[in-house]
């Protein structure tokens, strides 16, 4: 049964050509990315955005633009002052950059954490089966339960100081699970497999199966996930911001810059505040998304473009 | 309409918590300077008396650069138009949280409550614009010769709204819930230890306040230990407590009780008619109210978000707010169909210096001789690097303005207008700290003795501003060659830093804090050396000599007392173990169809007589 | 299978005491408590000391949390310090407005859900496909912080067709009819908003289920037998989509608990999440330790309700 959201373009052709991953899996990867051109220009995008926040941040004077200027408060855009100023008459556009780093940042760091630990516990829990799987499995259902975003805004709160580091990993911590759990299902499928079974027979250890075997064949769909997991994550920290729980003012992210849009004033006439954090939340999430349908497509044969 | 809030006249200073922002945030107007605040303008100011003080010229006060004035304002609305008979008016409490519903004045803590209950109920002293009780209440007072035992007599005519007497019973009932160890409301303070006995009867010892006598139905004795000035402003409970329905309860649990909750009761102008729980309450007239018959048949007080009130105002969808955010007003000063009342409010902005630590042992403050900000001389130059005068024009349109002492000027009898403070001079700080040894090593300066200097400052979030505000203040000491860092933290955290319970971050030099202050004007809470909301630690012998002063029985002329807090303004801007930033003000739009209405005190006008010119409210043109 | 149910909810009380005691510490460990905020003068340092002590506050926190929760067994979960009002009365004020808005929120998701996602999987590859496909992925793509935002602002604010605080009109009686349309007026602005970002994967999911089922061999074997479209649509195709999605309600609950505390923080809509939000800040940890507790019965029992229906619908499922 196939559950996948349909691409935008939904050319759906089932035009099965391999019937099983391919060593090749990343070339086909690349291939169906170029040639779907939606995820194209979005993975094109994205690595603009990326690559001009992170090089336009080394330029910037982080201090400079949080410092306070009294003569300046509450500026349209200018030539000086791309985006105009907010109430502390500080550059906006500056902060964009800065906060778009920071909340790339985030994301980045927390979807890389979040796919290691749920990577390491779905494989050794799917792997090894029995009384591991048990033990950590019950641990997932417990971290399931949980209400995460009440639960990371207690956790905010009671740590009065925390870095971009140390953010990412209080969320790391509440957000690991679901990567856990779909990588354990399919390690328990793969294990079964042949080829599984002949390196047990051959003496292999279980470690360099796992490693060595196990995990590549894996690799797509953990591509996959973290690209889906990174927009989501991406939008948790802002959202996180947005209601006063994220970073402190000194920080900027992609959230605080919404979350001026609150005073009806900003939102009515000051949209280069709040305008422009918004457009770019919303095109990254869908250039991200759009990337992460393309991979998903391109791991699954039956819907690739050809 | 005074508004008294039961907010214990004695002490009354409560920290200004930013994180619930908007709500007090809201309250800001102010002189456009510090020189044009003395005596004279002051009066203008906090105008009493009823209909005069309106400059009238110009209704919306008008704006030079964008700048305004608390001297244009008036605190009492203008009345046009012929009241019409009875009508409905709508009150917006101005809350990002539903009220909490305590909605009795011997348990209420929030201030939205102490909202809803003003409409409903009122305490049996009123006071004058100097915040001295008068004999126009509910009831009236004499004091004894030595001024420690003060006889009452409740009015007459003064029944609960359920038609049973207000009663000498029910006032010493509140004394007995207050003083008993099960209450849970933050009531039990010095205004209660002060009485003869009270103490006996809160550790069990009596089971009576010997102090408190019933001397007929209407007519109440008490007896002060102490006798102070402080005692004529607001230093006697006056709220009642209807013994025939709470007596039978079980103070622990009257306060979650319906009749606190859901049918709550007073012997205001109003009595409560229905309640959704933390979002509105609609009200009708008490036609038996002591004072007379109100003049409004209804009034809805509802909570509305502060992101909505202009909307609301402009709509009619409300008629009057509790409070407005100051920093909406310039947009929206030209509103045609509301009046912008104002009034200087009883608060200040200040920042402190960290002098000591608190010995809980012995309940006291002990200042550190070597405290990193021990040196007069650093403290000083740092007052003379902020610009306040243009903080508040900048950030606050000019609606909240340079502080020059610790006495507000809503205290316009013992604010001393003469005492400059300490003006801006970068020049002149940074020549104090060279003089004084703290010389310039690469960027910034070092200590005397040539160890590094670094600063570490906290300050609150919450509210817009909160976070340029405090980085332009590390800006200007950065300026001066002071290595100053700046750590944001939230309400709970930062008072708990600077020391609200007695453990003192040894990390933290200054801080940025705000208080309310009470009506009296007795400052002791705050810098005695017993008080633990002394955050500085400050401590010396003139300053306990003067604060002794200011509440001692010579402290009963006005004269003197107001020489002793002169004295002690001049002491603190001398020694600043704190130094205010800004003054603010309160701003209140009133569509224009209310009349009689006013804010402040002492304006002898009250809610019964609220009345409207026409049915429906004017809406926005 | 009602062994494994009750299984399942026995498994449920383990889970519930662990994440108690996670919420336990960390309300613990936020700096200040519920009396850091009464900071007065004139009450002596030492009556609100005996305040903490008779709130246990003092207490080390194996002690408070012992107190509390052999309380809260017994139903007890405490007093709110700050409404001065037992949690559980506080809750329950607050929660019929929640549900209320839950509930409308997933009527209004499935009421937008089933009509695009049918058309978009009947007529695939079409104009009207393409357009409901790419509000599918802006809508996946925009936060829903931002769009409510929007939304309060252009059809409250703006145009004033909707309130913009509050979930009831003043004064207006209980239980009559004007109460009840000032009730859902005052809800349909966030509902709406919710349900649209909300409705998102459900289409999708419709949408691909339509697909997938067009082209299994009952279909094509109805369709030859000569069954007009309309029937192959309503009494095969519908049948087997829809049925699932139905029992994704359960699972739905988790995602709206997530977005009733942004929903009712920007329309001041006073429910949980708002509650829990300014309990937070003003350290009330009872009702905050009670919120959190609630939330996470709810999803567990949400989610079991999920799996029940779900194994009922397919018996190819099942549920351990």
């Amino acid at each position: 049964m196939d559950k996948a959201p349909i691409p935008i373009s939904s050319a759906k052709q089932p035009t099965a050509k391999q019937p099983n991953k391919s060593p090749s899996g990343w070339k086909i990867i690349w291939r169906e990315i170029v040639r779907d051109k939606v995820a194209f220009i979005s993975l094109i995008f994205l690595c603009l955005v990326i690559l001009s926040v992170f090089g336009i941040s080394l330029v910037l004077d982080q201090e400079q633009i949080v410092s306070v200027d009294l003569f300046s408060l509450k500026q349209p855009p200018s030539e000086q002052f791309w985006l105009g100023t907010d109430y502390g008459g500080r550059d906006v556009f500056g902060q964009l950059i800065i906060g778009t780093r920071n909340s790339l940042s985030i994301g980045i760091i927390v979807t890389v954490l979040t796919g290691l630990i749920g990577v390491l516990v779905g494989l050794v829990s799917g792997y090894f089966g029995g009384t591991v799987d048990n033990i950590f499995m019950r641990f997932v259902d417990f971290f399931m339960i949980l209400p995460t975003l009440m639960i990371v805004i207690a956790f905010v709160t009671a740590v009065p100081k925390y870095s971009i580091v140390s953010f990412s990993l209080i969320m790391t911590a509440f957000l690991w699970m679901g990567i856990a759990r779909l990588i354990r299902s399919k390690a328990l499928q793969e294990k079964e497999m042949d080829y599984v079974q002949a390196s047990r027979t051959l003496g292999s250890s279980n470690l360099k199966i796992m490693l060595v075997q196990v995990l590549p064949n894996l690799s797509s769909i953990i591509i996959v996930t973290m690209t889906l997991n990174l927009a989501a994550n991406i939008g948790l920290e802002s959202g996180l911001s947005f209601l006063g729980f994220g970073f402190p003012e000194s920080t900027p992210s992609l959230g605080t810059l919404v979350s001026y849009a609150t005073d009806p004033q900003t939102l009515e006439s000051r949209w280069w505040i709040w305008l422009p954090a918004s457009l770019l939340i919303l095109v990254l999430m869908l250039s991200i998304n759009n990337v992460g349908q393309a991979l998903k497509r391109a791991t699954d044969a039956r819907q690739r473009k050809g | 309409m005074t508004k008294k809030k039961p907010v214990n006249a004695r002490s009354l200073f409560f920290p200004i918590m930013m994180a619930l922002t908007v709500l007090l945030a809201a309250c800001s107007s102010g002189n456009g300077n510090e020189e044009s605040s003395p005596s004279a303008t002051t009066e203008t100011a906090t105008p009493t008396s009823s209909a005069s003080a309106s400059p009238s010229a110009s209704e919306t006060p008008a704006a030079e650069d964008g700048l305004y004035s608390i001297n244009d304002f008036s605190n009492v609305k203008k009345n046009e138009g012929e009241a019409i008979k009875g009508g409905s008016i709508t009150f917006g409490l101005v809350s990002d949280t539903p009220f909490e519903g305590t909605l009795n004045f011997n348990f209420y803590s929030g201030d939205p409550d102490s909202q809803v209950l003003s409409w409903f109920d009122e305490g049996l002293l009123t006071w004058d614009k100097s915040y001295v009780y008068t004999n126009d209440g509910a009831a009236t007072y004499e004091v004894s010769e030595d001024g420690k035992t003060f006889t009452f007599t409740i009015r007459d005519n003064v029944n609960w709204q359920d038609g049973k007497p207000v009663t000498a019973e029910d006032w010493l009932f509140a004394h007995e819930v207050i003083g008993n160890p099960k209450y849970d409301g933050p009531r039990y303070d010095s205004n209660f230890t002060n009485i003869v006995g009270m103490a006996e009867y809160h550790d069990g010892k009596a089971k009576t306040i010997s102090g408190i006598e019933v001397l007929s139905e209407k007519k109440l004795k008490i007896t002060y230990i102490q006798s102070t000035p402080s005692l004529l402003t607001g230093g006697v409970w006056s709220y009642p407590l209807a013994k025939h329905i709470f007596g039978v309860m079980d103070v622990a649990k009257i306060s979650a009780s319906p009749e606190v909750r859901e049918k709550p009761i007073g012997f205001g102008p109003f009595k409560v008619k229905s309640i959704v729980p933390g979002e509105s309450v609609v009200f009708e007239k008490n036609p038996d109210y002591w004072r007379g018959e109100p003049a409004l048949d209804e009034v809805v007080l509802k909570v509305i978000n502060p992101t909505t009130i202009v909307q609301q105002l402009e709509t009619g969808g409300v008629d009057l707010v509790d409070s407005f955010p100051v920093d909406q007003y310039p947009d929206n000063a030209t509103l045609s169909n509301v009046e912008f009342l104002g009034t200087i409010d009883r608060a200040y902005t200040y920042m402190g210096f960290k002098l000591g630590k608190w010995d809980a042992e012995a309940g006291k403050v002990v200042p550190d001789a070597k405290a990193k900000m021990g040196d007069v001389n650093l403290r000083k130059a740092m007052w003379l690097a902020v610009d306040n005068d243009q903080v508040g024009k900048k950030f606050y349109h000019g609606l909240r303005w340079n502080a020059t002492t610790l006495i507000p000027p809503s205290h316009p009898e013992y604010h001393d207008s003469t005492n400059p403070g300490v003006a801006y001079d970068p020049e002149m700080a940074n020549k104090i700290l060279d003089d004084a040894g703290y010389k310039m090593d690469g960027k910034f300066r070092t200590n005397p003795d040539g160890s590094e200097l670094v600063i570490n400052f906290i300050s609150m979030t919450g509210g817009d501003i909160a976070q340029p505000l405090a980085q332009y203040y590390v800006q200007s000491w950065q300026a001066i060659g002071l290595n100053v860092q700046l750590e944001m933290v939230e309400f709970n955290s930062f008072y708990d830093r600077v020391g609200a319970n007695g453990e003192d971050d040894p990390k933290v030099d200054v801080y940025q804090g705000a208080w309310s202050v009470g009506i009296d004007v007795d400052p002791s809470g705050l810098y005695g050396k017993d008080a633990i909301y002394n955050f500085p630690r400050y401590e010396s012998a003139e300053n306990d000599r003067l604060l002794a002063e200011g509440i001692s029985e010579k402290a009963f002329d006005v004269k003197v007392r107001q020489d002793i807090y002169k004295q002690w303004q001049k002491l603190m801007v001398d020694e600043i173990p704190v130094f205010p930033t800004l003054y603010r003000a309160v701003l209140a739009p009133v569509n224009k169809r209310i009349l009689n209405y006013a804010i402040g005190d002492g304006t002898n006008l009250y809610p019964y007589q609220i009345a409207v010119s026409q049915d429906k409210p004017f809406v926005k043109e | 299978m009602w062994r494994t149910v009750a299984r399942r909810l026995v498994i449920m009380i383990p889970q519930i005491l662990l994440l108690s005691i996670l919420v336990f510490l960390m309300a613990k460990a936020m700096p200040g408590d519920a009396l850091t905020g009464l900071l007065d003068p004139s009450i002596d340092p030492a009556a609100m000391d005996a305040q903490r002590v008779r709130l246990g506050l003092n207490n080390p926190w194996h002690v408070q949390y012992w107190d509390w929760i052999t309380q809260a067994v017994q139903g007890d979960f405490g007093q709110s310090f700050r409404f001065k009002m037992p949690v559980s009365d506080l809750i329950g004020q607050r929660m019929m407005n929640t549900v209320w808005l839950s509930l409308a929120t997933l009527i209004l998701t499935y009421l937008i859900a089933i009509p695009l996602g049918i058309t978009s999987g009947r007529f695939n590859d079409t104009w009207a496909d393409r357009l409901i496909t790419g509000y599918t992925y802006i809508g996946f793509a925009a936060p829903l912080f931002i769009f409510a935002l929007l939304m309060l602002w252009v059809f409250g604010f703006h145009f004033g067709w909707f309130p913009t605080g509050g979930s009831v009109e003043p004064g207006t009686e209980p239980g009559t009819v004007q109460y009840v349309a000032s009730k859902i007026y005052h809800l349909l602005l966030p509902a709406i908003s919710m349900a649209l970002i909300t409705t998102v994967t459900t289409v999708q999911y419709l949408r691909s289920e339509i697909i997938d089922t067009k082209q299994k061999d009952f279909i094509i074997t109805a369709r030859a037998k000569g069954a007009s479209e309309a029937r192959v649509y309503n009494r095969h195709i519908l049948r087997n989509s829809l049925l699932p999605i139905a029992a994704f309600f359960g699972y739905e609950i988790t995602g709206l608990i997530g977005g009733t505390i942004f929903i009712e923080n920007i329309f001041s809509y006073p429910g949980m999440g708002q509650l829990f939000l300014s309990s937070i800040s003003l350290r009330d940890f009872s009702v905050v330790t009670s919120l959190v507790l609630l939330y996470g019965a709810a999803s567990i029992i949400g989610a079991l309700i999920s799996d029940i229906t779900l194994s009922i619908v397919d018996p190819r499922i099942r549920i351990k």
